[in-house]
């Protein structure tokens, strides 16, 4: 008698608890969350979830979207095309989301689009540089700079702000980084630049010894290099260990500690052009950057800020619309106008961000204010 | 002045790699097997190498624990993973390298995470003139000096002392060497922990270059090692010296004039292609 009512118990308990945990469930908006969390990536991945984490919290913390909370659904994609293109599948036809988020590098953003293209739901790129990404079709948006845009960016940032004409290039020979420089080179000649010699490297490379020693035989006014943190932390160390002392302008890639973990002392002075400004004043920016580091315990960096807004502009987007209605939450993703950690965000036709670029330097051993450049013409990106 | 600077890049680049493809070609003399596993070794000596610096503030003293420690690893690799495999087919333990490569690579992941270290106060970055306006800095000219005293150290204890022509006859002949009294068991340990104490410098000396260690940091010299063991001649140690310096130069010019049509690696083994088409030995016969 006595197991018997017990056992009771327990069911009744366990009904009890499923129903409360289908009632939160039902209430929820579900998005899509595809983030390598293993793998060469997962450092960037990690941010990228903490990003996005604050991004809902915060979002429910403000009430929601309009009184339901927004859910994450986060699977590991180990930067991988492979495991993102089923996971986007699972995401849409098991898990039902009504949005997807990439927290991902280009291969698998690439892959996972697609299926989000084919299966006409919307999904947004939070960093992944590679053209082809929003070129899947209408339903897939970026939020982060393309590598040409930033590329004239920088030319515009080394030839007239800077005002240095003999420019080196160094440039990792990847999609990101020749990007990057087809973008500097595009405008160099406008802002009067000369180019001495320009350098590829792989992504493979950490030791730079015989392009520091060609560069230094050039003797720059400047040196622009592109890379991630990984090997621009190395190639900065060598350049000044060498005793190469002209600025070195960098990119996103840089961005981050671990840049200034690893080049110490030769980071100081480096200059890059990004999304996020550290010594921003704006309410919504400074929230993530304190937010960031008290949820994280480590400073916010591009990769989280970006994931950030991709949050940001989705739930901007569901708040407008019914959110089953992916066409109309297309739309509404399309005519977005948001202010948010990384600026203020509209897009293009082709689903290409357009907003300002955050040049930050090193200084005492963090990142801060440079400048910012708003061109409009200067940093449209392309439309097709 | 800029081609003699970047044959000075070559040549630090080729003692790096002749430090670590010493340890592999000494270990396909000795026992036939492909030891894959050996560039792990270099990314753990690495590790240990910015760990124990960045502890004591030495350099010096952790250059020897992290000798000592990878070399006594080497050994166990040895005992636990080749030994049992010794009578099988050669590719069974290339296998089983090639599985514990990769085990080691995660491993470091979880051990010391997948951002890698670097040291907090990285040492010898300053500079020397070596005249002429040629500098360098002291951790390059620290790789080469070491690389010199290593190989010379090595270069006089095979020729002029009981256990090197031990060892030298073991590799020629394992059974001869048996019946003369020789522990060949003993030999082999001591390869191992030769040929891993190399790779362990070796590992110290990129990070002082590059101030990054990374789980991955023996990928590539995974197979850039074999590819100098088998341009030097599978087994010859001279072989792989010159092998090391030849693929080091090739690759410095090469970055800067044509490094936009092939990248770094793709050098190294176009001009193994080449080497091998006019030398299909091989640069020596093995020793």
């Amino acid at each position: 008698m006595f197991k018997v009512s017990k056992l009771f118990a327990a069911a009744v308990l366990g009904a009890f608890a499923f129903a409360v945990s289908t009632i939160g469930q039902a209430d929820a908006i579900k998005v899509g969350f595809n983030v390598p969390l293993t793998g060469f990536a997962a450092a960037d991945g990690k941010s990228a979830r903490i990003g996005a984490e604050l991004a809902v919290e915060q979002v429910n913390a403000a009430g929601g979207i309009n009184g339901r909370n927004l859910e994450l659904v986060i699977y590991d994609d180990q930067a991988s095309p492979k495991e993102s293109a089923p996971l986007a599948a699972k995401l849409i036809t098991q898990d039902e989301v009504v949005a997807g988020i990439s927290g991902s590098y280009s291969g698998a953003t690439r892959a996972a689009a697609t299926i989000y293209q084919e299966n006409g739901t919307p999904y947004i790129s939070a960093y992944a540089v590679h053209p082809d990404i929003t070129r899947s079709g209408e339903y897939v948006f970026r939020t982060s700079f393309m590598g040409e845009v930033q590329g004239r960016a920088g030319a515009k940032l080394v030839g007239e702000m800077m005002g240095k004409k003999r420019v080196s290039i160094i440039t990792l020979a990847n999609d990101f980084g020749k990007s990057l420089e087809a973008g500097f080179k595009e405008k160099a000649g406008e802002y009067g630049i000369e180019i001495l010699g320009e350098y590829d490297y792989s992504i493979k490379d950490r030791e730079f010894g015989p392009i520091v020693s060609k560069v230094k035989a050039e003797s720059p006014d400047a040196i622009y290099a592109s890379g991630y943190f990984f090997t621009a932390g190395p190639l900065v160390t060598q350049l000044r260990e060498a005793g190469v002392a002209v600025p070195i302008i960098g990119q996103e890639g840089y961005d981050g500690e671990m840049f200034i973990k690893i080049a110490g002392d030769a980071a100081e002075g480096v200059i890059i052009t990004t999304s996020l400004d550290r010594d921003s004043k704006d309410p919504l920016a400074q929230a993530f950057i304190t937010g960031f580091q008290a949820k994280s315990g480590y400073p916010a960096d591009m990769v989280s800020a970006s994931t950030h807004t991709a949050v940001l502009v989705l739930a901007e987007a569901l708040k407008q619309v019914d959110p089953n209605d992916k066409a109309a939450l297309r739309q509404a993703i399309a005519s977005t106008s948001i202010n948010a950690a990384t600026g203020n965000i509209s897009f293009n036709k082709l689903g290409e961000v357009k907003k300002s670029v955050q040049v930050q330097v090193v200084r005492d051993g963090g990142w801060h204010h440079y400048a910012v450049i708003s061109d409009p013409i200067l940093l449209a990106p392309p439309e097709e | 002045m800029l081609a003699l600077d970047l044959l000075l890049q070559g040549i630090v680049q080729g003692a790096i790699y002749a430090l670590i493809a010493l340890g592999l070609t000494l270990i396909y003399g000795l026992l036939r097997i492909l030891h894959v596993a050996h560039a792990a070794l270099f990314t753990l000596g690495g590790y240990i190498g910015v760990i124990v610096t960045n502890q004591t503030g030495s350099l010096a003293f952790a250059l020897v624990v992290s000798m000592v420690l990878v070399g006594v690893l080497g050994i166990l690799i040895y005992r636990v993973a080749y030994k049992p495999l010794l009578g099988k087919s050669p590719l069974v333990a290339l296998i089983a390298s090639i599985g514990l490569f990769i085990a080691f690579e995660e491993g470091f992941r979880i051990v010391f995470g997948s951002y890698g270290l670097s040291f907090e106060d990285p040492p010898l970055r300053t500079q020397v003139d070596l005249g002429g306006g040629l500098l360098i800095s002291h951790s390059r000219l620290l790789i080469v000096g070491m690389a010199v005293v290593i190989l010379s150290i090595l270069a006089w204890l095979s020729t002029r002392t009981r256990t090197g022509i031990a060892w030298k006859a073991t590799v020629t002949d394992p059974q001869i060497a048996s019946s003369f009294g020789i522990n060949i068991e003993r030999v082999r340990y001591l390869n191992f922990f030769i040929g891993s104490a190399l790779a362990a410098a070796a590992g110290v000396m990129v990070v002082l270059l590059t101030n990054l260690v990374e789980p991955t940091m023996g990928a590539v010299a995974s197979y850039k090692a074999l590819a100098i063991i088998v341009l030097g001649g599978l087994g010859s140690v001279r072989g792989t010296l010159v092998a090391a310096l030849a693929i080091g130069i090739v690759e410095s010019f090469g970055t800067v004039y044509i490094g936009h049509i092939l990248d770094r690696d793709a050098l190294a083994f176009a001009f193994l292609v080449v080497a091998l088409m006019v030398r299909p030995q091989g640069l020596f016969k093995a020793d």
